[in-house]
């Protein structure tokens, strides 16, 4: 009896033991930093302040609240991940429901479908960037330039260039969504659509009947990575407008505050903002993800 | 409830060619099975006539309609698919009424169309659940269900009871042929297990390799088969093929193998005269072998070794050697024999199969 205890008391330790190197690594990259940047928020840490940081309270906060840049970067943000989701997962379910089917030149269209993701983003920013400001004169520089023109008269200087950031995302997003969900359809067994086929006609019902409840997993992870990435998303919106920010998002906006202003404690606020945010959409998402089955009685 | 007319059905795909002048007429109200090793046809042969495969060549009729060029959905048949094809997002309920629903029936019909259909197979209790709450074998009836409440004029099975276990198999075996008495709706049903197919079939259609080897009814293809696949095919164990040399005089008859040497009986000396000083494929079945008695003729009987006793309780396979020939001989249960043993065997004269060496087909 003492032996077997003895024995569980072992067995425990060596469960921790083995644990250890993942918790540690949570530790130092996860919760560490995380924790620091909460305390940053409360403090008016910044490089330019002689002496230490002070603790704040939610002075920080408070002040977010009543800038009108927060709002404004808040509001875009939000337009920002709501519009390139939902265009990237239309998008994405037409080109996997596209490949789904072996046809001729398949192989051809996936690439082409496949390319705009499998490119580096770096390289792509910066042909994206050229296409639309062509850095000599091209023969559709002057179409370009009128296009701009169009966009920012009514809609304010910056549009054309927020206009451009979303298309990027959709166009680069949308390919990555697409291949996700082929791979998501593709491990659907076939009868189930098969069985759709020999029970309706209409290529709408069965599409809404049965190919996206079917693919609601996926679909449901595919805009959860869609949204995560879009509120989190500085790089391609900088490298796009090279910091010529109107439409500032949360992530600009917070770069500005802590690179060029050196105001660590209320950028760390600005930031800590997203988490709920993106918390409450994960639930739901995860509610989609993997509904609990309600047992039957 | 309709007969289906097959006419040089042809199916090619770029290097294949899974469906080979196929030509059927099963008749109304018939159980028809299509049986056969993978890759014969059978599968491609249902699903041409369920509208999810197109017709490279020849002609579907169901009832008094070409279908060549009709939709699945107005084909009038129901389907039941090997993995069942049950949707995991709907609940029992949902899943059989799926098709009436997508036909636009009016909800008072279909929810009695779908309970009478959950009280013939049992599933009454079930309905609110999920697929992924119900056993292997509920799946199953949730299925054939999910068929029924169509009243469709043709039911397609394909290989419906190959995910259950071996008990639940023959369970549903013979509730599905209570099932299809009781409705009479014209059944094709696709397998690769020839017991499910000599149970459940009025007739039972014999494919290899995209044609059609027999059609017949189950009894007549175990004693006629045309040829030797059909042969080994039907019948388990299967039967025993022995290569001999026909040879004799005018009056009798005799097969000589090695080591094996029989007499021709009356009843087949006529069609093998011509064969004479040639080689054909002699085919005993199993059960047309018994350990040799007093009153056994001397010409069918022959010695051979035993190889492997394999006893089943109400029987016993007898694997023996007789020269390099390996046979298996159903026998009495009663029977006390050990490996190495000696033992002199009998046919029934009057149950050997003769086959063409080259064509294979039944002499």
């Amino acid at each position: 009896m003492r032996r077997a205890r003895g024995t569980r008391r072992h067995e425990i330790w060596l469960a921790y033991l083995l644990l250890s190197p993942a918790l540690l690594l949570l530790l130092v990259v996860l919760a560490y930093p995380i924790a620091w940047e909460v305390w940053i928020s409360l403090t008016d840490l910044s490089p330019l302040n002689e002496g230490g940081a002070a603790f704040v309270g939610l002075a920080n906060y408070r002040q977010l609240l009543t800038d009108a840049q927060f709002w404004r970067a808040a509001a875009v943000t939000v337009a920002y991940g709501a519009v390139t989701t939902v265009a990237k997962l239309v998008l994405g379910v037409g080109f996997a429901l596209l490949l789904v089917r072996p046809f001729r030149g398949r192989a051809l269209v996936f690439l082409a479908i496949f390319l705009p993701w499998a490119y580096p983003a770096g390289v792509s920013v910066i042909g994206w960037y050229w296409s639309l400001n062509p850095p000599t004169a091209t023969a559709y520089s002057v179409f370009l330039g009128t296009l701009k023109y169009a966009v920012d008269g009514p809609l304010g200087g910056g549009a054309w260039a927020f206009l451009s950031v979303t298309l990027f995302n959709i166009w680069r997003g949308s390919s990555f969504i697409g291949v996700f969900l082929l791979a998501g359809i593709n491990a659907i067994p076939p009868e189930l659509f098969e069985y759709a086929l020999l029970e309706s006609k209409s290529g709408w019902h069965r599409f809404w009947h049965v190919t996206v409840p079917l693919m609601r997993p996926f679909l449901a992870l595919a805009a959860f990575l869609s949204l995560t990435t879009a509120f989190a998303d500085l790089a391609n919106v900088w490298m796009l407008t090279a910091g010529r920010i109107v439409f500032p998002v949360i992530g600009t906006h917070a770069y500005w505050l802590v690179i060029k202003a050196g105001q660590f404690g209320p950028a760390s606020a600005l930031s800590l903002t997203l988490v709920p945010f993106l918390l409450a959409v994960l639930l739901v998402l995860f509610r989609l993800f993997d509904a609990p089955e309600r047992e039957a009685a | 409830m309709a007969q289906v007319l097959l006419k040089d059905l042809n199916k090619k795909y770029d290097e294949v060619h899974a469906v080979k002048d196929v030509n059927l007429h099963i008749r109304d109200k018939e159980f028809i099975v299509l049986v056969g090793p993978s890759g014969c046809g059978k599968s491609t042969t249902l699903r041409m006539v369920a509208g999810l495969e197109e017709i490279t060549a020849g002609e579907i009729a169901i009832g008094d309609r070409v279908v060549n060029d009709l939709p699945p959905k107005d084909r009038d048949i129901a389907m039941v698919f090997q993995n069942y094809a049950l949707y995991p997002h709907m609940t029992v309920y949902d899943n059989m009424a799926f098709g009436l629903k997508m036909r636009k029936f009016p909800k008072a019909e279909i929810q009695k169309r779908v309970q009478d259909a959950a009280e013939i197979l049992g599933i009454q209790d079930l309905l609110k659940r999920k697929p992924r709450q119900l056993s292997g074998g509920q799946r199953q009836r949730v299925a054939v269900g999910r068929a029924i409440v169509r009243h469709p004029q043709v039911f397609l099975f394909d290989e419906p009871l190959s995910n259950l276990d071996a008990k639940l198999r023959v369970q549903m075996r013979v509730e599905l042929k209570r099932l299809h008495d009781r409705l009479e709706t014209t059944a094709i049903y696709v397998t690769h297990d020839q017991v499910e197919a000599m149970t459940l079939g009025d007739r039972v259609v014999v494919m290899k390799d995209g044609w059609i080897q027999q059609v017949g009814e189950p009894l007549e293809l175990y004693t006629k088969p045309s040829n030797r696949f059909v042969a080994g095919f039907i019948g388990s164990p299967a039967m025993n093929f022995v290569d001999v040399g026909i040879q004799g005089g005018d009056s009798s008859l005799t097969a000589q193998g090695t080591g094996i040497r029989l007499a021709i009986p009356p009843v087949n000396a006529s069609q093998l005269g011509p064969y004479k000083g040639q080689r054909v494929t002699l085919g005993i079945r199993p059960e047309d072998l018994h350990i040799a008695a007093g009153g056994d003729q001397a010409g069918y009987v022959f010695d051979a070794v035993v190889d492997v006793v394999e006893p089943l309780g109400s029987e016993i396979l007898l694997d023996v050697k007789a020269g390099p020939n390996s046979l298996v001989a159903r026998v009495e249960p009663t029977v006390r024999l050990k490996v190495h043993d000696g033992v002199r065997l009998a046919v029934n004269p009057d149950r050997l199969h003769f086959f063409d060496m080259t064509s294979e087909k039944a002499i």
